[in-house]
């Protein structure tokens, strides 16, 4: 029987039906802030049932951290809002009546640039930030009332004036931030655009009311952050909201949190029936997207290459609503340290509101931003000293014993080795000719704190049933728990069923994000095995959960229980004439511990890479005066078959050593190992991505 | 109107608007979902089905004109087709949601190339995939199933 997926016999969320359903279409706002001051339903046809902003304002508002969004908006905050619902029968009349209502709007003044929302006099995109009382919302949570920032996070090495001014344009004091005995400074900023995440299948939910309880079948990958969220919005004990996940076509982080499942819920609460929710392409672009950052990162070192002190920036912009934004500013900032040693390190982190479609989590999750900025800085201070770019990571490289700039010593880093296997796939020469050449180093967190809960069933003799709330969107995890169970089992992986998960019968886990599902799932497996074992029942219960956590004022604490670890290598050939850029080689390097499936891993590796080369090369939202240009798979390019000859990738195992996850460690590396490389040919790239027209602009003796 | 149409190697009568595109009909009322609509401009593939043989995208063909053409949708290519048993066995798909357009595509061209008498490059076969997209990237392992099959 080869894999259900070939011949199409899964179903994911888009392709489902129930009978007596009813088909919801959105309403979106055509400015990027505007009031809303009236709708006019007089030209629908007969049969159709409208939901405006007055009829869901008493819901109150949610958000995963920051509670900022109303189910629809009253005030349009960027283009696309969705400020109505409208519903039919059937989709094609719930097309055509979205299309006739006539919505009223008063226009405001917006602001789209993350900087220029820092600056005096720009308009506020919220009057007031109030924090999220949800379980996403972990961390301290610093928004700065008055201002355009949700959430301000900040790394204070021990000795560092903790204060710093909220600003656009900060001035560095290099003797109060530990640059004294620093003989070399580098310093320089840089900008990655919006993405999207174009996962092939586009979000789609079925929500319905039974006997006051509220079903949502949706593709997730947070179903009981849904769950909690949905509850406190419609009034009702969590236990009266029930999540089914099926399998998702692909999600990598665009199916997080409340999305589309509040507007059907709503509609269906009206209805009083079975209502589908499911977006057309151009309305994924309006949904979510990563986060544009501007990064600025000024680096201290010896004239011997001892790196000393490092200032990082990162101006985050998040859009209309704060989403998880705050998470991914303050893993932003402590990626962008790196894994290296220093005297002194500070960062300030913004999170910042502008008129743009939301942004959120997204593989990568803030690491990608800050990489590309801090290790093109690596390699604009080897230039500065001269040195061999890999020696001079390797000089300052974490080892286990270090102390990270958090405070907490690294265990189980095996940063130089990762960044051996790269620069060995690209025939790297140490201290000799290297150009068209360039590496990168990376470590990103894992969710920390966390709990992961998992229920082990014995069906029959030969037969067990795993309860697991990790969701499946192609990362392979279901078939992984399976192999784990049936390992500690001593049975073979198909007598062991991991079914979607449904939130009626699968206990508690705090999310299937961070690549955390492999590692935390097996320790709570574990358990649940051993329970299984002493219980004497047919049931065994396990639980796991990683302590830890930052102070947001001085970053310090437990960033990550275990770090995700890995390098990058590309070697590249540019056309000086037409900018552009060839990719002849690229590499990457992760840590995976053990491995549980090596299929499956091999190919989050591969294709963390070809995202991230897409990113690398062409992937870039733009927005003019706030409205997606282009958003369709005409206008934005996303890697196909014919980007992916140059790719090649290794994965570091140890004996004995624990599992980490690998869904996203081979994606931050790459865009900063692929400038690098452009940056040893006479170039300075500072922004992504490196389209011709850029990569010409950045040339030296341009 | 009234429309008849050969899928999968059997007639089937279907009452539709003419404006419908082929994808929804074999979606909505014939309740094949291996199509699948994601782009609704003809240009990832994960619509693709074959019509004679070709790929095409079903979202953007009007289904009165695939009337008098043979369309397979993966629905209709066996479990133990060489193809299908290729991308198992070499791990060549994360989420699924494109693998069935990738199939359809890849027999298409694995026919050419055995009718040709040839052994496709790699190049060439990541050319002939260039209409379908992955977005989960698992072009390098689709690559290595359609070069098996293909040699």
């Amino acid at each position: 029987m080869t894999d259900p997926r070939i011949r199409a016999s899964v179903r994911y969320p888009n392709d489902l039906t129930v009978p007596g359903m009813w088909h919801a279409r959105l309403v979106r706002s055509p400015h990027p802030a505007a009031r809303v001051t009236g709708v006019d339903t007089s030209l629908l046809p007969p049969g159709v049932v409208v939901l405006t902003p007055s009829d869901v304002e008493p819901l109150g508002r949610y958000g995963c951290q920051i509670s900022d969004q109303y189910v629809l908006a009253g005030v349009a905050r960027h283009v696309g809002d969705p400020v109505a619902a409208v519903a039919a029968a059937d989709e094609a009349t719930a097309r055509e009546a979205a299309n006739l209502l006539e919505v009223g709007y008063e226009k405001l003044p917006a602001v789209f640039d993350e900087r220029d929302a820092l600056c005096a006099g720009a308009p506020p995109v919220h009057d007031t930030h109030a924090v999220s009382d949800s379980d996403a919302a972990y961390f301290g949570l610093r928004p700065l009332e008055g201002t355009n920032v949700c959430h301000r996070f900040r790394i204070r090495t021990a000795g560092l004036p903790q204060g710093a001014p909220c600003t656009a344009d900060p001035e560095p004091d290099d003797h109060a931030e530990g640059f004294d005995a620093a003989e070399v400074i580098v310093d320089e900023t840089f900008r990655t655009p919006a993405v999207q995440h174009v996962a092939m299948e586009p979000h789609a939910c079925i929500a319905s009311w039974r006997d006051g309880r509220l079903e949502v079948t949706t593709g997730t990958q947070t179903p009981f952050n849904l769950r909690q969220d949905l509850a406190r919005l419609f009034g009702l004990p969590e236990t009266d909201v029930r999540i089914v996940c099926p399998p998702m076509g692909g999600s990598f982080g665009a199916k997080t949190f409340v999305r589309t499942e509040a507007i059907a819920a709503a509609v269906a609460q009206r209805l009083d029936r079975p209502v589908r929710l499911a977006l057309d392409r151009d309305e994924e672009f309006v949904t979510l997207t990563r986060h544009a950052a501007t990064v600025r990162v000024r680096l201290g070192a010896t004239r011997g290459g001892r790196f000393v002190a490092k200032r990082v920036w990162c101006w985050v912009n998040t859009g209309a609503y704060a989403d998880c934004g705050p998470g991914v500013a303050m893993k932003m900032g402590y990626a962008g340290v790196g894994p290296y040693r220093f005297d002194h390190v500070a960062v300030d982190s913004f999170c910042i509101y502008t008129n743009l479609p939301p942004a959120g989590a997204f593989r990568g999750y803030g690491a990608a931003q800050s990489v590309w900025a801090s290790e093109r800085v690596t390699d604009l201070m080897a230039a500065e000293l001269g040195v061999d770019p890999v020696e001079l990571r390797r000089q300052n490289l974490l080892v286990d014993g270090d102390v990270f700039c958090t405070g907490e010593t690294m265990h189980d880093v095996h940063f130089e080795e990762l960044l051996d296997a790269a620069a060995h796939a690209v025939d790297w020469q140490p201290g000799g000719d290297n150009r068209g050449k360039g590496v990168a180093v990376m470590l990103k967190g894992m969710q920390t704190p966390s709990r992961a809960e998992i229920g082990l069933r014995r069906v029959d003799d030969s037969h067990f049933e795993v309860l697991s709330g990790t969701t499946e969107m192609g990362q392979g995890s279901a078939r992984a728990i399976a192999q784990l169970a049936a390992d500690l089992l001593g049975v073979d992986a198909d007598q062991v069923e991991v079914p979607p998960p449904d939130t009626d019968r699968v206990p508690y886990d705090t999310r299937t994000t961070s690549s955390r599902s492999t590692h935390m799932m097996g320790r709570a497996l574990e358990s649940a095995v051993e329970d299984l074992k002493n219980s004497g029942s047919d049931y065994g219960h396990g639980q796991i959960a990683n302590e830890g956590g930052l102070d947001v004022d001085t970053g310090q604490g437990v960033a990550s229980s275990h770090w995700h670890q890995g390098a990058a290598a590309a070697a590249v050939e540019v056309d000086d004439e037409t900018g552009t850029l060839t990719l002849r080689s690229v590499h990457a390097a992760s840590y995976a511990g053990r491995i549980v499936n090596r299929a499956a891993a091999e190919l989050q590796q591969e294709g963390a890479m070809i995202m991230a080369i897409g990113t690398t090369l062409f992937e870039e939202l733009t927005f003019d005066q706030g409205q997606v240009v282009g958003p369709n798979l005409s206008d934005y390019n996303i890697p196909s078959a014919l980007d992916c000859a140059a790719v090649t990738q290794s994965i570091l195992e140890v004996e004995g050593a624990e599992v980490h996850g690998l869904g996203e460690t081979a994606l931050p590396p790459v865009p900063p190992a692929i400038g690098n490389a452009l940056a040893s040919l006479g170039y300075r790239p500072t922004e992504l991505p490196l389209t011709p027209e850029r990569v010409l602009d950045c040339a030296e003796d341009a | 109107m009234d429309m008849l149409l050969q899928i999968n190697g059997a007639p089937v009568q279907v009452e539709v608007e003419p404006g419908v595109m082929l994808l929804e009909v074999l979606r909505d009322q014939l309740g094949l979902l291996g199509a699948r609509g994601t782009c609704g401009v003809g240009l990832c593939g994960a619509c693709t089905v074959l019509l004679d043989g070709d790929p095409i995208s079903s979202c953007i063909l009007l289904a009165p004109l695939a009337q008098g053409h043979a369309i397979t949708t993966v629905e209709g290519v066996p479990d133990d087709d060489p193809v299908v048993e290729a991308f198992d066995r070499h791990h060549a798909f994360q989420c699924g949601y494109c693998i069935p357009g990738m199939v359809l595509t890849a027999k298409s061209f694995l026919a050419e190339c055995a009718q040709a008498r040839r052994c496709p490059s790699r190049e060439q076969i990541a050319e002939s995939l260039g209409g379908n997209l992955c977005r989960c990237g698992c072009y390098v392992k689709i690559i290595d199933a359609v070069q098996e099959v293909g040699s």
